[in-house]
């Protein structure tokens, strides 16, 4: 093992390319990996802020939030159903923002209102006032600050933006949270139709004991009228969350696979390059597994280097990546999990070269 | 040629590791353009394969047509500007239907008020819609004859369509898409959000006059009339909301696959360059021209991308008639000849590394022990 390190310390030039190939797969991977966090971070954030157990839609709307429509009758059923401790209603409202200053600016930004009622994480309990909403912190990127007054739609209905509170994105849009009063104001002088006075689109809902049981119990006491999802249910009913997780999933595992060749291909190459090395050192008395484990060492090592230098790079591209362009998001989990990846591969990799190491004849050294 | 052809079959187990990751990455390629393909059709192909020229949203709908609302004054503003022919007045909605007896399922319901504008540019099977609650639907998802029933919310009135025709790619946001009249599609809203008014126009399609171009026109519109937007076809189709977004990722997944293809080549081809050094001088001592050398290396290189390449190919074959979730994907040629061609042409160029080191080769080394390269 000292040989197969000492041999990376006085000859890494042979281990260069191998190395950059490598670095290049692992920015790949996080990349990929960091598109999928991206995207899922952008679409679920306003549900994964939820602290509630269970979301309900009406039944016709087949889990769409803005299909859905739950009037206060429905909403009373759903609050005496077994164990439920406290219900509050969501509406949201997908629409363009413009400036105060710049009403008449074509450069627009997109928006979803959301009226709440039990507060997710980083909110309020008590909704901001009535034409007061906190604003998820993506839209500073777009200029927008803390004070600053928002008019929303075609009819430039002012909204003033009073705090921030991170990572609660809905459908890539930066949320505006505000209570059910705002969000019915401002969609009917906007969607004339769209809100009726007592309706709600979801209701979340906190309950005792599993979320599972609580949501068939208010599936129950409303007849089916709600379908009720638990919250992680309802974050993969958000349309192309599961979608994009399991294609992504895919992509990466084929590119780990990938990268599991090319380690194989490379120290496959090595090995044969060394096979009267290993002949001198077996006939020294080295073992297969000791010069089998030299060159996982030298795997090991090599992929650890380049999955450094890949997330360096990655990091790189999340700096170079203007906000609101790409939606990619760098995580530490990421990083780390694609550089385990990246290492599982190298080590089955390189088990390719173990049937050439075992093969070796110590005879063949010494010429007989 | 002999010489390079006895090598692979001698070391085999090399050769096909590195045809190997070829043939993945070729895979990944081919698979990855094609759910961009399909992405970005399914999101936009119902306006880009329509044939009204121009296109005219609200401009807070950010060139959404749903989200698009045009009122009364915005519409005969529209009408009235010089270069505008004809128009068609589009409404769109998202209802539950279910398809036969099928379950239930969302679509995209288009409907316009002129049977001869908005309406897709050609039909693969069937005919267009002559009546109320006739439609054509997308080919992927619906078929001639089909009925299909609008699931009504609480308070809506049921309404049904029966698919009359199918045309390719007309799917808009990833759902199965019907083209129909304006008073159907209302009906098909209505039935989904009783609530919603009778009367609502989400975009205008415009045919500009005779001898008016559309990109010309779209500015003229933008001038005359507050709040709208208007587009061409195309830049409907290409600037809708997400379209870059995904192009652009895709191009930056592109740009690295296609850097590991020629590294990888290149790599394998230098490291057994290096190794052969010896018996490549003894070759050039004995008479062998580096001409022969060069053309054996290229020989391997070009058999190990096709090779690659081939089983790429065969991977991904039966892999583009499938669908991704609600994708349809599909085998473009076009796409395989060129990505085909770029690495190959990127493979070539990867080897030159190891083709300089061949033309460096001095034979006199052969006779003084040297023979490294």
């Amino acid at each position: 093992m000292r040989l197969a390190l000492r041999e990376l310390r006085r000859r890494p030039g042979r281990f260069v390319a191998a190395t950059a190939i490598l670095a290049l797969i692992a920015v790949l991977l996080m990349f990929l990996g960091g598109l999928l966090d991206g995207l899922l971070d952008s679409s679920t954030g306003a549900y994964r802020a939820q602290q509630a157990d269970v979301v309900a839609y009406s039944t016709s709307a087949r889990r769409s939030l803005p299909r859905s429509r739950i009037p206060e009758d429905l909403r009373a059923l759903a609050a005496k159903a077994e164990g439920v401790t406290a219900v509050g209603g969501l509406g949201t409202l997908q629409v363009a923002a413009r400036p105060s200053d710049e009403p008449q600016t074509r450069d627009l930004i997109s928006t979803v209102l959301i009226g709440y009622e039990l507060a997710p994480r980083g909110l309020p309990s008590e909704p901001p006032p009535l034409g007061s909403v906190i604003a998820d912190s993506s839209i500073t990127a777009d200029g927008v600050r803390e004070g600053d007054t928002l008019l929303l739609g075609a009819g430039r209905v002012p909204v003033k933006i009073v705090g921030l509170v991170d990572d609660t994105r809905y459908a890539g849009q930066a949320s505006l949270w505000g209570s059910l009063e705002t969000w019915r104001t401002v969609t009917q002088q906007l969607r004339p139709g769209q809100a009726a006075p007592d309706a709600v689109q979801a209701l979340v809902i906190r309950a005792d004991g599993s979320p599972e049981r609580a949501a068939s119990r208010v599936e129950e006491a409303t007849d089916g009228a709600l379908e009720a999802l638990t919250l992680d249910e309802a974050i993969d009913a958000i349309p192309g969350v599961s979608q994009q997780r399991s294609t992504f999933n895919q992509i990466i595992g084929v590119t780990v696979l990938v990268a599991l060749v090319v380690v194989a291909l490379f120290f496959a190459l090595v090995t044969v390059e060394r096979i009267s090395l290993y002949g001198v050192l077996k006939a020294v008395g080295a073992s297969s597994g000791t010069l089998f484990a030299g060159v996982v060492v030298q795997a090991v090592v090599v992929t650890a280097v380049a999955a450094a230098i890949g997330a360096g790079l990655a990091a790189l591209l999340d700096v170079a990546i203007p906000p609101g362009s790409i939606p990619f998001a760098l995580s530490a989990s990421r990083l780390v999990l694609s550089a385990a990846l990246l290492l599982v591969a190298s080590v089955v990799g390189c088990a390719f070269s173990l049937r050439r190491v075992l093969r070796v004849d110590p005879a063949a050294a010494i010429g007989a | 040629m002999f010489l390079a052809l006895t090598e692979m079959r001698r070391a085999w187990g090399r050769f096909v590791l590195l045809a190997g990751s070829v043939a993945l990455l070729v895979f990944l390629i081919l698979f990855q353009q094609a759910l961009q393909d399909a992405l970005v059709t399914a999101f936009i192909g119902a306006v880009r394969n329509q044939d009204a020229p121009v296109i005219v949203y609200s401009v807070d709908a950010q060139r959404t047509l749903q989200a698009s609302q045009l009122d009364r004054q915005q519409i005969d503003g529209i009408r009235g500007v010089r270069g505008v022919g004809a128009t068609a007045r589009v409404v769109q909605g998202t209802s539950t239907v279910r398809i036969g007896n099928g379950d239930l399922t969302d679509a995209a319901i288009i409907g316009t008020d002129d049977s001869s504008l908005f309406v897709p540019l050609e039909l693969s099977g069937g005919r267009r819609p002559s009546a109320h609650g006739e439609a054509v639907g997308s080919d992927v998802d619906f078929e001639v004859g089909d009925r299909v029933e609008v699931i009504p919310a609480p308070g809506g009135e049921a309404t049904s369509l029966r698919v009359v025709g199918v045309a390719p790619e007309i799917q808009l946001n990833v759902t199965p898409t019907l083209f129909t009249d304006d008073v159907t599609a209302a009906a098909a809203r209505r039935a989904v959000n009783p609530g919603a008014p009778g009367d609502l126009t989400n975009a205008l399609a415009v045919q500009p006059e005779k001898g008016v171009e559309a990109a010309s026109l779209t500015g003229r519109i933008q001038d005359a009339v507050p709040d709208v937007e208007a587009l061409t076809r195309e830049d409907a189709a290409t600037r809708a909301p997400g379209v870059d977004q995904v192009q652009q990722s895709f191009r930056v997944i592109f740009l690295l696959y296609a850097l590991v293809v020629p590294l990888v080549t290149g790599l394998f081809f230098l490291i057994l360059t290096l190794q052969k050094s010896r018996s490549l001088t003894l070759l050039r001592a004995v008479g062998a021209r580096p001409a022969v050398l060069v053309r054996s290396l290229l020989l391997q290189v070009v058999a190990v991308l096709v090779i690659g390449i081939a089983v790429g190919l065969a991977l991904f074959l039966p892999v583009s008639s499938l669908r991704v979730g609600s994708l349809p994907l599909r085998f473009d040629g076009t796409v395989v000849v060129v990505w085909a061609t770029a690495l190959i042409v990127l493979g070539l160029l990867s080897a030159l590394v190891s083709l300089r080191r061949v033309l460096r080769i001095d034979p006199i080394e052969a006779t003084t022990g040297g023979g490294g390269l």
